[in-house]
């Protein structure tokens, strides 16, 4: 019963975040990029590990950006690339004196992203720190949207959206499209708008230097260091924002080994998020109910795959007890259970909704195809579960960071 | 390169809509009588055919009746959608029947444990097509306005 509490739980949020997105009413943070007053010196950061491919797509729009130059500053953290990573960076900082390039000896490099931010953040000065990661192509005046957020004091970090680039690539793209329209547009966007607990991507955002510092940087044995940083803002009495119209592009896994991998990081990193935050969450003086109770299942979030498995093997072993009379009443909660397991149809509804309000007709079609990282990501939260739990007994502290391919496929989409 | 990136639909502005409430209610008595026609024209519907016709309505009516669009669309594609719900219902019947001689508790798990797998193909798919079509319209509405 428990279980079929905490699904349903689940599913409530997701049909209030979907409502949110389509009804609610509320007045949203300044973000014209014409109104912006507040113009900080601000840092962007871009960790970047064998990244040839890309670093001079991102490196371009760098330049290309609208934020005041004298008031930009641009640091590539070459993180011990073995390609012509740190080259290609070099040859844009020599034209440009607002782009810097911060190489990192392989001897001590190339350990995970964490590790090369706290890096980079020695070596920043603005005010506000932004991070892109290598492989995203932003908008010309997002960091004017962004830093506007800045203007509360209570504002601690702020969170653009996040839309595939390589979506037409393949299959895959185009389902990662889905997730990211259902998990930006809706989530986030609802969150924010309801004052729950808006996640930190670790892309497209931006926190003040003062509280980062505050918080001694990243921690480099967290695999999800973005969500981490999440909860440790919060935590620390701070909000993050999210701002909808910050447009950023990324470019995407694009097959299902490389899905596998990435999402596999993350399930790990989540869970470890989960076991690490679950009580400061519950018992903070920081949090509003609120947010202890989106708080608590967003870190639980990456267990729901394994709570569906949990209720098939439950359900299985109800129908063979089925005979014993007091099992009846246990009997009747098989269906609910169901339907709040894989009949929970509400994120995919979150998916339809999210791309109808971006008027994406025709990839709404795909959506019974979500199917297939449902099952899948049931899949990769078992296999995180037993690698977590492995490494506890072990005593391994230390998770090998999966870095993802990016083969510049997305360069294709730009005009 | 400096361009920007247009490869794809292009994304509409979000207005912040209002539910339409009056085509809520009118999809709830739509879904009222169409629930009391399964009874009356198919004997063997059962609860969990049920639960699953009545989650589909149940979603139609509060997820796709207060968006923007004409509500005769919107009655069609929910008469369409209950069509084929009860198509596939009598499709798993039929399997079940022919798989009674068998009759053992291994294949009832199979069929107990595939049931919402079996079921979300429909209901998505349905609801996703449905979506879709209110999109276009959305769109096509909006393209006239600018224009």
């Amino acid at each position: 019963m428990a279980l079929v509490a905490l699904i349903t739980a689940y599913l409530i949020r997701h049909y209030l975040f979907t409502l949110t997105a389509l009804y609610h009413k509320k007045e949203t943070p300044p973000s014209s990029s014409n109104k912006t007053v507040y113009e900080p010196k601000v840092s962007v950061m871009i960790p970047a590990h064998n990244e040839e491919q890309v670093i001079e797509r991102i490196l371009q729009r760098m330049t290309e950006l609208t934020y005041p130059k004298e008031k930009l500053e641009v640091i590539v953290i070459d993180d011990a690339s073995t390609d012509k990573t740190g080259e290609k960076a070099k040859l844009f900082a020599k034209n440009y004196s607002f782009i810097h390039v911060v190489h990192r000896d392989p001897a001590y490099g190339g350990r995970g992203k964490p590790e090369a931010l706290n890096r980079g953040l020695k070596h920043v000065s603005g005010e506000i720190i932004y991070c892109f990661d290598a492989d995203y192509y932003p908008q010309r005046d997002i960091i004017e949207k962004l830093t506007a957020c800045f203007i509360d004091p209570k504002v601690g970090a702020v969170q653009g959206r996040v839309t595939v680039l390589n979506e037409p690539h393949s299959l895959v793209t185009r389902l990662v499209a889905l997730e990211r329209t259902g998990g930006y547009r809706v989530d986030q966007f609802a969150r924010n708008e309801l004052g729950l607990i808006t996640q930190f991507g670790g892309t497209v955002g931006g926190f003040r230097r003062s509280l980062i510092e505050q918080l001694r940087g990243w921690d480099p044995d967290m695999l999800a260091e973005d969500t981490d940083l999440t909860f440790r803002i919060y935590l620390a009495g701070f909000k993050i924002k999210y701002v909808n119209d910050a447009d950023c592009y990324e470019e995407a896994v694009e097959n299902w080994r490389s899905y596998w991998r990435q999402r596999s990081r993350w399930a790990k990193g989540h869970m470890q998020c989960a076991f690490r935050h679950i009580w400061p969450v519950i018992w903070s003086k920081n949090l509003r109910l609120r947010e202890k109770v989106d708080g608590f299942l967003l870190l639980n979030i990456y267990f729901v795959p394994l709570f569906a498995v949990l209720a098939w093997i439950l359900g299985a072993a109800l129908f063979l007890l089925q005979p014993l009379g007091w099992m009846n009443l246990l009997w009747m909660a098989v269906p609910i259970s169901f339907y709040s397991s894989v009949g929970n149809f509400a994120p995919f509804f979150e998916v339809g909704i999210g791309a109808y309000l971006d008027g994406r007709n025709r990839i709404c079609w795909l959506i019974p195809l979500l199917l297939l990282t449902f099952m899948l990501n049931i899949l990769i939260c078992t296999k995180a579960l037993i690698d977590l739990c492995f490494s506890k007994i072990t005593g391994k502290k230390r998770h090998k960071w999966t870095k993802t391919v990016h083969n510049g496929n997305g360069s294709h989409y730009i005009k | 390169m400096g361009g920007l990136v247009a490869s794809k639909e292009d994304r509409v502005d979000h207005l912040r809509m209002r539910p339409n409430f009056f085509h809520m209610a009118v999809g709830s008595v739509l879904v009222t009588v169409i629930i009391f026609l399964h009874f009356q024209l198919i004997p063997t519907f059962d609860l969990p055919a049920l639960v699953a016709i009545g989650f589909f309505n149940l979603l139609f009516v509060f997820l796709l009746f207060p968006l923007e669009g004409p509500l005769l669309r919107k009655t069609v594609l929910l008469i369409g959608g209950n069509t084929v719900g009860v198509l596939w219902y009598l499709i798993q019947l039929s399997f079940k029947e022919a798989f009674l001689v068998l009759n053992t508790d291994a294949f009832k798990i199979i069929v107990l444990i595939a049931k919402p797998l079996i079921d979300f193909v429909w209901i998505v798919a349905v609801w996703s097509l449905s979506l879709s079509v209110l999109a276009s319209y959305r769109i096509k509405m909006e393209r006239l306005e600018k224009s």
